[in-house]
């Protein structure tokens, strides 16, 4: 396929402008608005996949579409400031680009059904196509500052949805809890890209991966520090912030007041895996910053922290917000251990099962209707049973919590377990990594465990709240609400994704290479492979001949020497062994509690009391940034600095210019007085009388007088001139 | 021996005869009088300088100019004279002062 502009730019431009007409007409044409937002994001998944296609043709590891065009350029002399923008696309970015594209075209449908019935049902559409704009500029981006341009733009959107129903205290509050904690994530990240400049020069992730190669990064200290390590460091803190990571993954839970389609979408499938593509992009990065240790060990503990949370949750969708923080973490394990390629996979894998877990639990919420205080319900004590109510939503429920869970042919078996092979491996080589992995492990555990529980409360069981179970209607298929999640649910299965279906070579049921294609194709950034790499012009149309690139083939060693593979392969074994025990051992547990019901929860309440409230309190991250750095650190701070401002700025520097004022209105109030009004302007009258006096008197009129006068002037100037020559 | 001097000091005392006559006297035609004398010791000079500094005739046609410009300088003088006689029925000096302040 020859790339021109109209081939690529309608992805994003599409969903921009039906944002940009919805914003005018949606208030008089909600279902016309509503109509052109999914008909763009349709649009936009017609280009995507067209793109994915033409990847796929090409099948090259190597293969990519580069375009730039100059934004701005400042040059003057020897000063040097140029912003090139562009589009780069590889292979990663293709995927994305479906990914993306896919699930928001199904969120968009399945909105349709779930906000039919909200006053701000149009609006709702606005936001989406603006978010998945943003999105998907993001995924096209060539370098750092479009990503920070578009990752604020989400930012932005992100913070609208939450606040959606803004009549509700709770949603205005969440709403800006979760841009203030990103916030201070895209600060370093803003940081990182300073950082990054002063050494590349440039921005463009290419020339970054270039610098990298010829050792531009060697040597250059910034406070002591490798300057690569405070660049590695700020972009990854931006990574923390947007993906929920431990210090700050205190806002996503706040994020599920918004619309539970937005959460699918948002806070689930793309915003919060853009900070993980962010690290991805930037990976040789973290390596030369040396990085990869803390990174694997913020991924571990959020994984296994996140995964304790979600088990104490009673509100279905809080449980889903604690699993998205947990997954994440995996995902951020992945690149810390090295594993690039399985933590894209869980990327891809986790927004297609969590983005069909939310809407799932949509599907659930919105039928289960309160008639007392006429609101939706969301806490799970009072479901139980629905299984015969909503048999669809059950499938498709269930098949993604088998996907999440870890139950091998499920595709977040493959993906997640492969991370945690690698994990191992890691474990194996550094002691270091040791910890990260053991988390990583135990996480999988809790998560089997609370996505069961979860299951066996909605789902199974008697309905507990018998009055509500009567009321909801029985569920019939539609094609708005369950075909999104039915077709979501298929992609759960594993064999999109691999081929072993466990990630191992011997237990390779589809022993196909081409179906390997996401492991052949999606390649870490070989630093080298860059150092001879142009850009084209963006207006240039693309006909490269595409024999240039290479089919790459599928190499089940990936490249490592026989022996060393049998290890690497040893310890996968091992890994996926752990997992499946894992996975049958929480699910055991969860069943024996929540649907045997021959362990009685409440016995290890009771028993591990403490360790209950410190999970229900969130491990008190609220509270320590609350009354901690909030109430103990930045208000007083705060204070001081209004000390300063209303006591010494205000007194002096505002109110000490009045007494100045006041000064100088004397001094010139009375120049004004005595020297222009007195002097000069009455001076001037006074002057010219005088002088016409003078004047009048030598005007007599009498022609005798003037000779005299003319005599007079002839003697005595002849006389001046007699002196002078 | 009659010398230039002899001549300047004639000159100058008619000279300062007519200044005397112009600035003492409030008779408009004795005014016009004594600008004639003053035009004949500036004519009277001419003609000494060329007598006794070089020996062209450049003077002598200097003060016949002079003479011509005296003739018709009494008659318009005269001429003003009598036009301001018909509309004041004086011919004092001090009569002409509509120009003053």
């Amino acid at each position: 396929m020859d790339y021109t502009i109209s081939s690529i730019a309608p992805i994003v431009l599409l969903p921009f402008f039906a944002f940009a007409i919805n914003a005018f007409i949606v208030k008089r044409f909600t279902k016309l608005a509503v109509f052109i937002s999914c008909a763009a994001i349709l649009g936009s998944f017609g280009f995507a996949y067209n793109i994915f296609c033409d990847f796929m043709t090409v099948y090259s590891a190597d293969y990519h579409i580069h375009k730039t065009f100059n934004w701005f350029n400042l040059s003057h002399g020897n000063l040097n400031f140029k912003v090139d923008m562009g589009i780069y696309i590889d292979n990663m970015s293709a995927v994305m680009l479906l990914m993306v594209t896919g699930a928001a075209s199904l969120i968009h449908i399945f909105s349709t059904y779930y906000m039919k019935e909200d006053v701000r049902y149009g609006r709702f559409f606005v936001y989406l196509s603006l978010f998945t704009s943003a999105m998907l500029g993001l995924v096209l981006s060539d370098n750092l500052l479009s990503v920070f341009i578009f990752w604020e733009l989400m930012g932005f959107c992100s913070y609208s949805l939450i606040g959606f129903y803004y009549e509700k205290e709770g949603a205005g509050n969440a709403s800006i809890k979760a841009f203030m904690t990103t916030r201070v994530g895209d600060v370093f990240f803003l940081f990182g890209i300073l950082a990054i400049w002063s050494i590349v020069g440039n921005v463009t992730f290419v020339d970054i991966y270039k610098t990298i190669a010829a050792g531009g990064f060697d040597g250059a200290m910034a406070l002591g520090i490798p300057l690569a390590t405070v660049a590695a460091f700020s972009i990854f803190m931006g990574t923390v912030g947007k993906s929920a990571q431990v210090p700050l993954q205190v806002w996503l839970p706040d994020a599920m007041w918004g619309p539970t389609p937005c959460s699918a979408l948002i806070h689930a499938a793309t915003m919060v895996a853009a900070g993980v593509y962010l690290s991805l992009r930037c990976y040789p990065l973290m390596e030369v910053g040396n990085l990869t240790t803390a990174i694997a060990y913020i991924g571990g503990i959020t994984a296994f922290g996140a995964a304790t949370i979600a088990l104490v949750q009673t509100d279905i969708k809080a449980v889903l917000a604690y699993s998205t923080i947990s997954q994440l973490g995996y995902m951020v394990l992945g690149v810390g251990v090295g594993s690039y390629n399985a933590a894209f996979m869980h990327l891809i894998t986790h927004a297609v099962f969590k983005a069909c877990l939310f809407l799932s639990a949509g599907s659930v919420i919105h039928s289960l209707h309160d008639h007392h205080t006429h609101g939706h319900v969301q806490e799970m004590p009072r479901m139980g049973g629905l299984r015969k109510k909503m048999p669809y939503t059950f499938i498709a429920m269930l098949l993604c919590t088998f996907a999440i869970a870890g139950v091998p042919l499920f595709s977040g078996f493959v993906s997640k377990d492969r991370i945690l092979g690698d994990a191992l491996l890691a474990a194996g080589y550094s002691k270091s990594f040791i910890i990260p992995a053991a988390l990583g492990f135990g996480g999988a555990l809790l998560t089997a465990f609370y996505m069961f529980r979860m299951m066996f409360l909605t789902f199974f069981g008697e309905p507990r709240d018998k009055e509500l179970y009567d009321h909801t209607k029985e569920e019939k298929i539609s094609w708005n609400r369950n075909v999104p999640l039915l077709i979501l649910a298929v992609f759960t299965l594993g064999v999109f994704y691999s081929g072993s279906l466990t990630g191992q070579k011997i237990v390779k049921v589809f022993p196909k290479d081409s179906i390997e294609w996401f492991k052949t194709l999606i390649v870490e950034p070989k630093v080298e492979k860059f150092q001879n790499y142009q850009s084209e012009p963006f207006a240039w149309t693309d006909t490269r001949n595409k024999t240039r690139f290479e089919r790459t083939k599928y190499d089940p060693t990936y490249g490592l020497p026989q022996e060393e593979y049998d290890h690497v392969h040893h310890v996968h074994l091992i890994g996926a062994g752990m997992s499946v025990l894992i996975v049958i051992l929480g699910v055991g547990m969860a069943a024996m509690m929540y649907l045997l019901r021959l362990w009685n929860p409440g016995w290890w309440v009771n028993t591990f009391a403490r360790f209950y409230r410190a999970l229900q309190n969130k491990y008190y991250f609220d509270d320590m940034y609350v009354k901690g750095l909030i109430k103990k650190g930045l208000l007083p701070l705060n204070n001081l600095l209004a000390a300063i401002d209303m006591g010494i700025y205000d007194r002096y520097a505002i109110d000490g210019w009045q007494y100045v004022v006041r000064k100088i209105y004397l001094v010139s109030k009375w120049f004004d007085n005595i020297m222009v009004d007195t002097v000069a302007v009455d001076g001037t009258g006074a002057s010219v009388r005088l002088m016409n006096i003078v004047l009048r008197t030598l005007q007599s009129g009498r022609v005798q007088f003037y000779f005299i006068i003319i005599i007079f002037l002839l003697t005595f100037s002849s006389y001046i001139f007699n002196q002078n020559f | 021996m009659v010398t230039l001097g002899s001549y300047l000091f004639l000159s100058f005392a008619l000279f300062v005869a007519g200044l005397a006559v112009i600035i003492a006297r409030k008779n408009i035609i004795a005014m016009l009088l004594g600008i004639e004398l003053m035009l004949n010791a500036a004519a009277l000079n001419f003609v000494a300088y060329t007598r006794f500094v070089n020996s062209n005739i450049d003077g002598h046609i200097m003060a016949l100019f002079i003479i011509v410009i005296a003739a018709a300088e009494a008659a318009v003088g005269l001429a003003i004279v009598i036009r301001f006689f018909q509309l004041r029925e004086s011919i004092h000096i001090d009569d002409a002062a509509q120009l003053q302040n």
